[in-house]
């Protein structure tokens, strides 16, 4: 809004110049005289504060420390889950044996000792943090070695007397048919393999105890049901099926619907005049 | 069959008087397929060796040749004669895969008008002569280029015959001379490649699986297909998993290595289930460079725990030796080898040195990587098989092996195995019923020793 009003003598000083062509170092001059030869500008210029200068506005930068650093030294013994190094952003980086946390933060995966070091190879700006596993170890590992690990583990004996593990059999007395394995038409000779007899009940994967898929199968062998052996390209028999599925399906959709009342034809208001 | 779609019909019609005017004209017609016999010539002379013979082994064929002997059920005699050129529908595909055993061929489109057009008895126009200004113009350019790479590859071969014939002292001694040999002959290859890659029939054959790996074009082209994709893929598996440092210092995968146990096909680093790895599996190797060569191939568990000294070692399972591929023959069966083992007398001219042992993992215990390398012997001589035997098993060394031997990786491929439902019986079958109820757990770690507030604060 300002700044034409303001510019105005400036424009005409400057067409006033080009006119009398005066030489540079008068264009001030000549710029000073227009302006005070203009009227004054009726403004009363106030400047307001537009920077708080009071209470927290300044001051209280240094707030409380992040306690952020180095948590375990070079060569410190660590176990698992230790927190080495606490940091924003990433100026110290994972290297052996370690994790980055949520916050970036480097923490050990298997206990050993800590090494602060650079690995050219991996990177060549980076700086590493790791977790050698024996004392004397210098890290980088030698990049063609097999890796050092270690198993972490102890071997034990499976406790057979605890049944309570998923794939071993239940013995309930919700036994489902006779267990006899009595030959069928399905497979005239029963195999003698001892898994493929029926284990009964089963805890599966979700703590449910369930038959096994193929025992399910092996139902109507051991029900001694008589089924008619498939022939592929059997039309004929194929049209029979399809024919006495779609009839079941026809009488269940009545029976489902024999229960629900039938919607009526509602009656027509008859308007009244 | 009775319904042609118009756009067809149209097409016969357009056919048929484009035809007669170009014969009316009777302009003489040139094409690239004229010259086939010549190119083919051109193409195996320079850089392949001749066709491999037939290995004692018998390859694929064999195979294949037994498959009629087994009489096809009458409802598949039914389907009648299926055309892998010509079947178009879904279900003629399926009963051809399933009672020839042959896949289809190109596109089901494609297969779709050749059926039509074999169906309206129309006239059977060969690719080359599709009758199309700017196809026919194409092709007219791309058989000048063509012609020029041929005249190239005729002074380079006589450029590098005169440079053979000159006396080295004359070319800067031998060693300079050698050197420059092998960068005229590498061009040479380059031209061959160069003077078929833009035949639009080349590109339809590979595409279609019917190209001869004899010829340096397909193999060249079969090369490019694989570093695309399913070499990225190794080379992030072997990566990942540290195949490369644990078992050996390093690997530049040049062969494409298929594995697979009976009809499965497994993608590197697959888990395998004990009951299907109980057998051996069957090895596809497609080697890009040509001529034979005699391979190792060996099957290495890099995840053997040793509870002992908290640590893994590597076991081995299988070593195979002196087994020949080439472009063209590709298919390692290493259980039709071992009954071809069994059969053989001579113990020296067995192959397999290691016999197979089923995958096997405790419970509870980490994942086991079974790595498969296929090995190049050296210049193509045979490995002693009775000194191979002498390998021991368990803590095998697979460098200080491709070392002794003179070896050189040229692919491999992995699995995984862990423990599954079928591992007890897995194995007992291998004689390891005392390892079958054993389990690992997980070891307690010790927590670091507790400081008191007030000896921390000192």
């Amino acid at each position: 809004m300002l700044l034409p009003r303001i510019l105005a003598p400036v424009r005409a000083s400057c067409q006033l110049s080009s006119h009398v062509l005066s030489p540079a170092s008068r264009v001030l001059d000549a710029l000073r005289i227009a302006n005070g030869t203009s009227a004054p500008p009726a403004l009363s210029f106030v400047r307001h504060a537009s920077h708080q200068a009071q209470g927290r506005a300044n001051g209280a930068k240094d707030g409380p420390g992040k306690r952020l650093g180095a948590k375990k030294s070079g060569g410190e013994y660590v176990i698992p889950g230790n927190i080495i190094f606490r940091q924003r952003g990433t100026g110290w980086f994972p290297g052996e044996n370690c994790k980055f946390g949520r916050d970036h933060c480097v923490f050990a995966t298997e206990s050993g000792y800590v090494r602060y070091y650079r690995d050219p190879l991996k990177h060549p700006k980076r700086q590493y943090i790791g977790v050698a596993l024996d004392k004397d170890d210098a890290l980088p590992y030698p990049r063609n070695a097999a890796r050092k690990r270690r198993l972490n583990m102890i071997a034990v004996k499976i406790d057979t007397n605890s049944k309570g593990f998923e794939g071993q059999p239940v013995v309930t007395d919700l036994q489902v048919g006779d267990g006899t394995g009595s030959e069928t038409s399905i497979r005239a000779t029963p195999r003698g393999n001892p898994k493929d007899e029926p284990r009964g009940l089963v805890i599966g994967k979700g703590y449910a105890y369930r038959m096994a898929n193929w025992d399910i199968g092996r139902a109507a062998e051991r029900a001694n049901v008589q089924v008619k052996e498939f022939t592929p390209g059997n039309r004929w028999a194929a049209w029979r099926k399809s024919q006495a599925r779609i009839a079941a399906n026809v009488e269940k959709k009545k029976l489902r619907n024999a229960g629900k009342k039938s919607p009526k034809p509602k009656p027509r208001q008859q308007r009244q005049r | 069959m009775a319904s042609v779609k118009p756009s067809i019909r149209q097409l016969n019609a357009c056919l048929k008087c484009v035809r007669q005017t170009s014969s009316l004209n009777g302009t003489p017609r040139r094409f690239l397929s004229a010259s086939a016999a010549a190119r083919e010539e051109l193409q195996t002379q320079p850089t392949t060796a001749p066709p491999p013979p037939q290995s004692a082994t018998k390859p694929a064929a064999a195979i294949t040749d037994e498959k009629p002997a087994k009489e096809t059920p009458e409802y598949m005699q039914k389907w009648g004669e299926l055309d892998p050129e010509k079947v178009d529908w879904k279900r003629d595909e399926r009963r051809l895969v399933r009672r020839d055993g042959t896949q289809p061929v190109g596109s089901r489109r494609r297969r779709a008008i050749l059926h039509r057009s074999s169906a309206n008895k129309a006239e059977e126009i060969a690719f080359e002569e599709l009758p199309y200004q700017c196809f026919q113009e194409a092709r007219k350019f791309l058989m000048g280029d063509r012609q020029e790479k041929l005249n190239d590859i005729q002074t380079q071969s006589l450029r590098i015959k005169n440079l053979m014939d000159q006396d080295p002292a004359v070319s800067g001694g031998p060693k300079a001379k050698e050197t420059r040999l092998r960068s005229m002959r590498d061009y040479l290859n380059e031209l061959v490649i160069l003077a078929d890659i833009n035949d639009p029939i080349v590109k339809k054959k590979f595409e279609d699986g019917q190209g001869d790996m004899n010829k340096p074009i397909y193999r060249y082209l079969a090369d490019q297909k694989w570093r695309k994709y399913k070499r990225l893929v190794l080379e992030q598996r072997i990566s990942q998993f540290n195949i490369v440092p644990d078992l050996l210092a390093s690997i530049d995968p040049v062969a494409d290595v298929d594995l697979g146990f009976g009809r499965k096909d497994i993608a590197p680093g697959d888990y395998v289930d004990s009951a299907t790895s109980e057998q051996m599996p069957r090895l596809t190797v497609q080697t890009f460079v040509p001529g034979e060569k005699l391979v190792t191939v060996v099957v290495v568990d890099a995840d053997v725990p040793v509870p002992e000294k908290d640590s893994f070692t590597n076991r081995c399972h299988f070593i195979a030796s002196n087994i020949a591929i080439s472009p063209s023959q590709t298919s390692i069966p290493l259980i039709r080898i071992g009954h071809d083992d069994r059969k053989t007398e001579d113990p020296a001219a067995r192959k397999i040195a290691l016999p197979w042992e089923a995958p096997w993992a405790h419970k509870g215990a980490p994942y086991h990587r079974l790595a498969i390398f296929v090995l190049e012997q050296k210049d193509a001589k045979a490995l002693n098989i009775a000194e191979v035997e002498k390998t021991k098993r368990l803590n095998h060394n697979l460098k200080g092996f491709v070392d002794k031997y003179k070896l050189k990786p040229i692919g491999a491929s992995l699995f995984r195995t862990r423990w599954d439902e079928s591992m007890p019986g897995v194995m007992e079958r291998a004689g390891l019923k005392d390892q079958v109820d054993v389990e690992f757990k997980r070891k307690k770690i010790e927590p670091l020793p507790h400081k008191r507030r007030t000896e921390r604060m000192r």
